[in-house]
């Protein structure tokens, strides 16, 4: 239950940041070749996640191994259960 | 030296998102000054009016060229979207080496400096800065936009001499293809709209305050209720081209520029200074290897400031007397700043293709400190073949050049 909404949470922010559709956020897609994004979005993805989520992650080195919108999911999710943050179900 | 002639024109201004927008709207006699009150909350603005663009599908530029875009990128985009269209330049001609690029503006984006430094400032943490602000904030945040838009290979610039900062752009365009060092130039300006730009002008008590409730009445350039001047936004950019490319091409000529000087008062940051501008004017004149008495119209820089506009009168008067016709564009569309050269330029040339000259709005009795010149105050049908075009900026900064209708 938690990972979905984590999973709509990442999604809104490559909506509204990347002005990319739902449609094509699924979790196999690549970040960078599939996606679009550049360095530069990379920034900006770091600075909308901190935001949606509350979280400080600029410096969290897992967040260079991220290639997926899964792989996001996924680091949202682990951070989600070290208690960086909490989701508020409604 | 190369001929050098303007082949295409693109705007987006208070009064339109295109040309023939903003021309329709001087040509109905429309104001674009309104009411700010989102300034009422501002201590000590005491100018509660400019003239707003409006800024509309900027979705048709994709994300990632419009990601590094503020308004004026927008803006400056837009317009020279407009002006590479008119021009009926290919889009390969334009992304080669053999074009370039010079757009000034007064500075970077206003909204994006102030957005950087209300993320930054209260807490001293940049965790939340978009890699986007940087390319908002730069003086050459125009130009680089527009350039990397189009991909352009050639010379790219940005001219930054506040109010002179579009006409010394087309300045440096024209130089630059006299030289041979360019075939194609995209020139102009581009300003954005904020409390910090009006507010700025608004401690200097240089702008329009009497006037909040009755917008459309200000600002007055030259007239004996002048109170200061209006802060627009907007961008125009002309399309500069070498004549025989031109030619070659058979691409439709508005005019030639025969006629260009830019030179510093050293006098003083903010006063106006009359000797510089009848020697700025006068430069520009042996430039253009013409007599005063050959040039048709001025479209003055006049701002409706008490100083600016006094010591314009002055200088016009001393080169002209009152033998030309002189008007100002700032009552339709305020001042543009960075914008306004290239924007007034262009309401020019196509005043100027049909045969009118727009006169002053809010002109209704002229100051007795700006009497001595032929003040247009109703539109006037003239042919025009030279017409000279005035910028004087802040920091004691002027620019003028001359154009004639291509023959």
């Amino acid at each position: 239950m938690d990972r979905k909404k984590i999973e709509e949470m990442v999604d809104e922010v490559f909506e509204e940041s990347f002005e990319i559709e739902k449609e094509q956020l699924s979790q196999e897609k690549g970040i960078f070749q599939d996606l679009g994004l550049d360095s530069l979005d990379i920034v900006d993805l770091i600075v909308a996640l901190q935001k949606k989520f509350g979280v400080k992650i600029r410096d969290d080195n897992r967040v260079r191994e991220i290639r997926t919108l899964g792989d996001i999911y996924s680091f949202i999710e682990s951070l989600y259960k070290e208690g960086s943050f909490t989701i508020d179900k409604n | 030296m190369k001929r050098v002639v303007i082949t295409g024109i693109g705007a987006v201004t208070p009064l339109g998102a295109n040309v023939d927008e903003t021309i329709a709207a001087i040509e109905a006699n429309k104001s674009a000054v309104v009411k700010m009150e989102i300034w009422k909350e501002y201590d000590g603005l005491n100018n509660l009016v400019a003239a707003p663009a409006e800024l509309k599908n900027e979705k048709e530029i994709p994300r990632k060229k419009r990601r590094s875009m503020g308004r004026m990128g927008i803006f400056s985009v837009q317009a020279a979207r407009e002006a590479v269209a008119d021009a009926g330049l290919d889009r390969e001609k334009v992304g080669s080496a053999c074009t370039g690029c010079i757009i000034g503006s007064t500075m970077g984006g206003a909204e994006a400096m102030n957005d950087t430094f209300e993320l930054m400032l209260p807490k001293k943490d940049l965790s939340e800065l978009s890699s986007m602000n940087f390319f908002k904030c730069v003086s050459h945040t125009a130009a680089m936009n527009v350039s990397q838009y189009f991909g352009i290979k050639g010379c790219v610039m940005a001219t930054s001499a506040a109010c002179a900062s579009s006409l010394q752009a087309i300045g440096a365009a024209y130089w630059l293809i006299q030289m041979g060092k360019q075939d194609i130039m995209l020139c102009g300006g581009a300003e954005e709209l904020h409390a910090i730009v009006a507010g700025s002008f608004d401690i200097l008590f240089a702008t329009s305050t009497h006037f909040n409730d009755r917008p459309e009445l200000t600002p007055r350039p030259f007239d004996k209720d002048r109170d200061g001047l209006v802060c627009g936004e907007g961008s125009g950019i002309l399309i500069l081209e070498e004549y025989e490319h031109a030619r070659n091409r058979n691409a439709k000529i508005y005019a030639e520029i025969v006629g260009y000087h830019t030179c510093g008062s050293g006098e003083h940051v903010s006063q106006s200074n009359k000797q510089a501008m009848v020697e700025c004017i006068d430069n520009t004149l042996r430039s253009a290897n013409i007599r005063p008495e050959d040039i048709d119209y001025i479209n003055a820089h006049a701002t409706a400031t008490l100083h600016g506009d006094k010591a314009e009168s002055e200088a016009l008067k001393e080169i002209f007397s009152d033998k030309v016709p002189v008007s100002s564009m700032k009552g339709y569309i305020g001042h543009t700043l960075g914008a306004s050269g290239a924007i007034e330029l262009i309401a020019t040339l196509k005043g100027s293709e049909r045969g009118i000259i727009y006169p002053t709005k809010n002109l209704e009795n002229p100051a007795d400190d700006c009497k001595g010149i032929q003040h247009v105050m109703q539109k006037q049908k003239k042919e025009l073949k030279y017409i000279l075009k005035n910028c004087f900026a802040f920091g004691g900064i002027n620019a003028s050049l001359i154009a004639t209708r291509f023959s």
